[in-house]
């Protein structure tokens, strides 16, 4: 099980807030993947398998390093099109609270 | 005595120097702000990165010269975590798998040397710089996406002396590697440090206080200080330790608490899945070691087994970089190095200190550096000459063969100082008569002579031409 | 005319029948028609023009789904909190295709960024199917589908990270084709779950498909992750031969008991296709997968693909970019840009997928979902030494009405409907091809091949397309 308010936590962590009713969505859906997981946990020795991240290997070697010449693609006056609110060139937001 | 022992673990982040940053290709160095910018480093949808070689290639060095293990395989993690100066909302990092594991250096702290344990050293990638104002705060992001090295050591450290002392070797280490400028006045090098109290005699590791972004190494020293004490008034009058993150207070003197064990953050560490396992062939990283250049540490040892310098001098020299490269470069022209280090230790930078000028500011070719050493180690001139040379050349910035020219070349030839004395003797009877008279008269003597050559005699040399013309008498 | 095939396309325009500009009017002048009952696009780019460009591809119009970035055109990834956002970059897909003279006329509707079946969740409303109004085309490449379907344009470019290009083209009646991982460069594609994401096709035969894989794929320098160049054409491959080529089936998936008609019809429409397949030449065999790891694909699917979601999108801030929210602090900002820029179905996925990378969760879920992920995977490459190819029905229903299908998390396993995932978590080749109706609505089947094999797959499912009769369906005809 897990509670309203480690959701709440987590939602909060996540940086947004949400409905009510969409907690005691949530609340089932974790109800249901932990079960399933749970069931996931016991096949047969899932301990010895280690993890994918990658669909398969790709045999790629230092050569594939990207070489160290610089170019700058952009600059401010492109990035300002999506940029809300700025000054003297930079990104403006309201005080950070540490 | 105290029945506590500091343990001290530190974390030291480094920028490292290249053409471009870390995952993208806009440049890694100056620039008006903003400007050094790609899609990649403000972390628009869709963006992927791609590692630099040449960062990969210099964390490769730190580590091999940390004594580290490489493993088979680059891979990077991500740090998930939300601040304005993280356009990603993730770090890429490397949690599991760093470039570099289970090294150590060799540091020295009032003559005896101590070996530092390493536990990684991994490549990361830098934040955007912010600048907080009163009531807002301004984002450039030229910074975001500088490839960064964090370099972590075991809680090994006992004191703040040793602390300063490892973080002196690390940047050393750094600047002989030429990986970084490593000046923490720019924020190119900046310490997180892991401060606990642990019971003389026991086993048990305290409970650990961190304080983070610490800008420069006094500032280190300063902080640790403070937190020991702090620490040790909380056990003595029976308190407990909180685990947390405080903030060292330059101004106060005092640490500030920041966050406790609760806020600590998650980052939901995982591997980086745009970034395929890299695997670092032999042969480069071979490459990497053939080309590194020969460490402080190797250079001091050189210095006092093959050229006979004193420790205490080849310390001196090896401690700065740039002195060692001068202190070599000039010996490379044949000049010798043992009497190029006297000239060095002995009488250079003591000028500098006196001037407020450092190694960079000499504009003394090592070429005429070493032309200079070799007419005093021929008796061309006279070690107090050298001396004259140089001040006279640095003073007003001119050429040091030109003064050299100017002031003349010591005489040390033995006829040619025979002829000067007799010269002296001729226009000064007086002398001869108090000789034979059997006043001690040679210190009058030595003085006309070198009055009369500009002090250009060998002294040595016409010491002993002298005694043989006396004794003519 | 673009509701043809591209050789008839390509012909006409050769020969001066027709220009580039006049077709590409007439992809416009259908889409404003349609838009308002099917809703294919986000934005409709009237004043595109073909510029220059010599392949076979060169002059047609084409859609794209907005969740690949173009410089300079609106990229919603039909979520609010991208509602106004300009991306300052193309795709390398979109880049491509702009180099092969294929022009650009739409940005089509998505589940919002790519996290959904339905078609329904898109900030500008939902995605309907041309067969059936009543009915989604599903999702996540709603209208890059539906623009194919209605024969708006000739081909559409999707990305599917479980099923989203092969369930919508199997729900429309039009082939859709998720190449091997690495095959075509994800640079510039929204980011869902990087591990499995693919960009992929819409077109309405496996050679138009291959016409602009052939255009697409590629090494890419700003991709990581992508293949090394292959020096074949997949066109020319299409009609080699596959005699003896081996395929088999997964008997836990077919072999169902159900009182639903609409399944048996699929079914048997699979048999036929299955019969058909063999008076080609392929040798088909039933094989039992292992019913343990095919009741873990969807488990695992959600664990991964919310895990990486949440990472993915934490850029999301409305800071550098985005559809940002004023507040008192930048925390405020923040908070109130996503609490308003995403759907809760987005916010749910985000939370799961936070739950399950947290440290003390890590293991048992995100971790253990990689390990199976792994035994399926592994799995597969097991039957792939003796098979060629994995054919199975594209999905276990027709396109379902809107009142029945739900982006909620059931308990149901449903084995049929989730194998397709199985091509995302290996990268393997994989195309859905439509193989008749049921119901009046288009049903579908899939062959699934080896990583990297994409021209044998390719040309497996040209030969099986050639005896299904569905080839160049469009719903609507003018």
């Amino acid at each position: 099980m897990v509670s309203k308010s480690e959701l709440e936590i987590l939602a909060k962590k996540l940086m947004f807030e949400m409905k009510d009713s969409e907690y005691e969505t949530l609340e089932k859906e974790f109800d249901i993947i932990l079960k399933q997981m749970d069931l996931i946990g016991n096949i047969k020795d899932i301990d010895k398998v280690s993890p994918m991240t990658f669909p398969f290997e790709l045999d790629n070697d230092d050569s594939y390093l990207r070489e160290d010449i610089y170019n700058n693609e952009i600059s401010f006056n492109d990035m300002f099109v999506n940029v809300k609110d700025y000054e003297d060139n930079r990104v403006k937001v309201p005080k950070v609270v540490e | 005595m105290s029945k506590y022992v500091p343990i001290i673990g530190l974390e030291v982040h480094c920028e490292l120097k290249s053409n471009s940053k870390n995952f993208s290709s806009s440049k890694n160095g100056e620039g008006e702000v903003n400007t050094n910018l790609s899609v990649i480093d403000i972390g628009y949808p869709g963006i992927l990165p791609v590692v630099n070689k040449e960062a990969v290639r210099k964390s490769i060095m730190v580590a091999l010269a940390l004594n580290c293990n490489i493993p088979e395989k680059l891979i990077f993690d991500r740090k998930n975590y939300y601040y304005p100066d993280l356009p990603k909302g993730y770090q890429i990092t490397q949690f599991a798998n760093p470039i570099g594991t289970n090294g150590y250096v060799m540091i020295n702290v009032d003559g005896e040397d101590k070996k530092i344990t390493i536990q990684d050293t991994h490549l990361e990638e830098d934040t955007a710089n912010m600048d907080h104002l009163s009531t807002y705060s301004l984002i450039d992001y030229n910074r975001a996406g500088v490839p960064l090295l964090e370099t972590v050591t075991d809680p090994c450290i006992n004191s703040a002396k040793e602390a300063i002392a490892y973080l002196e070797t690390l940047r050393n280490m750094f600047l002989y590697l030429d990986v970084s400028d490593a000046r923490a006045d720019l924020g190119q090098i900046r310490v997180d440090v892991n401060v606990s109290l642990k019971k003389e005699n026991d086993d048990k590791l305290g409970t650990r206080v961190e304080m983070k972004n610490i800008n420069s190494f006094s500032t280190v020293k300063e902080a640790i200080e403070v937190e020991i004490k702090r620490q040790m008034d909380i056990l003595e009058s029976g308190g407990v330790i909180e685990q947390e993150t405080r903030r060292y207070d330059e101004v106060n003197k005092t640490t500030i608490f920041m966050r406790g064990k609760s806020d600590a953050v998650d980052y939901k560490y995982y591997i980086e899945p745009n970034i395929p396992p890299i695997k670092l062939r032999k042969e480069f990283i071979d490459e990497i070691r053939s080309k590194m250049p020969i460490l402080e540490y190797d250079r001091k040892n050189k210095y006092i087994n093959e050229y006979g310098i004193s420790n205490v001098d080849a310390s001196t020299l090896t401690k700065d970089k740039k002195l060692s490269d001068y202190f070599e470069s000039i010996i490379s022209f044949g000049a010798n190095p043992k009497e190029t280090s006297n000239v060095i230790t002995g009488f250079l930078l003591g000028y500098l200190n006196k001037n407020y000028k450092n190694i960079s500011d000499i504009n003394i070719s090592s070429n005429d550096f070493s032309d200079i050493i070799k007419m005093m180690s021929s008796g061309k001139i006279s070690n107090k000459q050298v001396k004259d040379i140089f001040t006279k050349a640095l003073d007003e910035n001119i050429s040091v063969l030109d003064v050299a020219q100017s002031i003349g070349t010591q005489i040390s030839d033995k006829e040619e100082i025979r002829k000067i004395i007799n010269n002296v003797f001729n226009e000064n009877p007086k002398v001869i008569e108090d000789y034979k008279a059997g006043k001690n008269v040679n210190g009058f003597i030595m003085g006309l002579i070198m009055k009369k050559t500009s002090g250009k005699v060998n002294p040595g040399v016409t010491n002993m031409v002298l005694m043989e013309e006396l004794k003519k008498i | 005319m673009t509701d043809k095939l591209i050789d008839e396309i390509r012909n006409s325009l050769d020969s001066g029948e027709i220009t580039s500009d006049v077709l590409f009017d007439e992809a416009i002048s259908k889409a404003y028609k349609y838009q308002n009952d099917y809703n294919c696009f986000v934005t409709i780019l009237d004043n595109n023009r073909f510029v220059s460009g010599n392949s076979v591809i060169s002059g047609i119009p084409y859609a794209l789904k907005d969740n690949i970035s173009t410089k300079g055109i609106l990229t919603t990834g039909s979520s609010n909190i991208l509602k106004d956002y300009i991306p300052l970059y193309d795709a390398t897909v979109y880049k491509k295709l702009k180099e092969a003279g294929a022009v650009l006329m739409g940005k089509t509707v998505l589940d919002e960024l790519a996290m959904g079946g339905t078609g329904t969740t898109g900030h500008t409303g939902i995605v309907r199917n041309p067969w059936d109004k009543n009915r989604m085309i599903g999702g996540s490449s709603a209208g890059s589908a539906a623009s194919v379907a209605l024969g708006i344009v000739p081909f559409a470019i999707g990305s599917d990270t479980g099923d989203s290009v092969r369930k919508p083209a199997a729900y429309g009646g039009i082939v859709g084709y998720k190449p091997t991982y690495g095959r075509v460069s994800r640079y510039g594609l929204f980011a869902f779950a990087s591990s499995l994401d693919h960009v992929g096709v819409f077109a309405r035969s496996v050679k138009d498909v291959s016409y602009v894989m052939d255009n697409i794929k590629g090494y890419d320098a700003k991709d990581m992750t992508s293949l090394p160049d292959e020096d074949i054409s997949y066109v020319d491959n299409l009609d080699n031969d596959i005699k003896g080529r081996k395929l088999f089936y997964i008997k836990e998936a077919i072999d169902i008991e159900s009182n639903s008609n609409e399944l048996k019809n699929i079914i048997s429409n699979f048999k036929d296709v299955i019969n058909k397949c063999i008076e080609l030449g392929f040798e088909v065999e039933e094989v039992s997968f292992g019913r343990e790891l095919l009741e873990a694909v969807y488990p695992v699917y959600n664990v991964i693909s919310c895990a990486e979601a949440t990472s993915n999108n934490s850029n999301l801030t409305g800071i550098p970019f985005g559809n940002r929210i004023e507040g008192n602090d930048v925390n405020d900002i923040i908070m109130k840009t996503r609490t308003n820029g995403f759907s809760e179905l987005i916010k749910r996925r985000f939370v799961i997928g936070s739950y399950v990378l947290q440290k003390e969760n890590q293991d048992k879920l995100f971790l253990n979902a990689g390990r199976v992920r792994r035994l399926i995977v592994d799995r597969m490459n097991e039957l792939f030494k003796k098979y060629d190819g994995l054919i199975m029905p594209t999905t276990s229903d027709i396109a379902p009405l809107f009142d029945k299908a739900s982006d909620k998390l059931s308990e149901e396993y449903l084995i049929l409907g989730n194998h397709l995932i199985i091509g995302n978590f290996g990268g393997f080749p994989s195309i859905s091809i439509p193989s008749g109706f049921v119901n009046d609505m288009p049903v579908s089947v899939n062959i699934t091949g080896r990583v990297k094999e994409d021209c044998l797959v390719l040309n497996m499912a040209n030969k099986l397309e050639s005896v299904l009769g569905c080839k160049g369906m469009v719903a609507k005809h003018e």
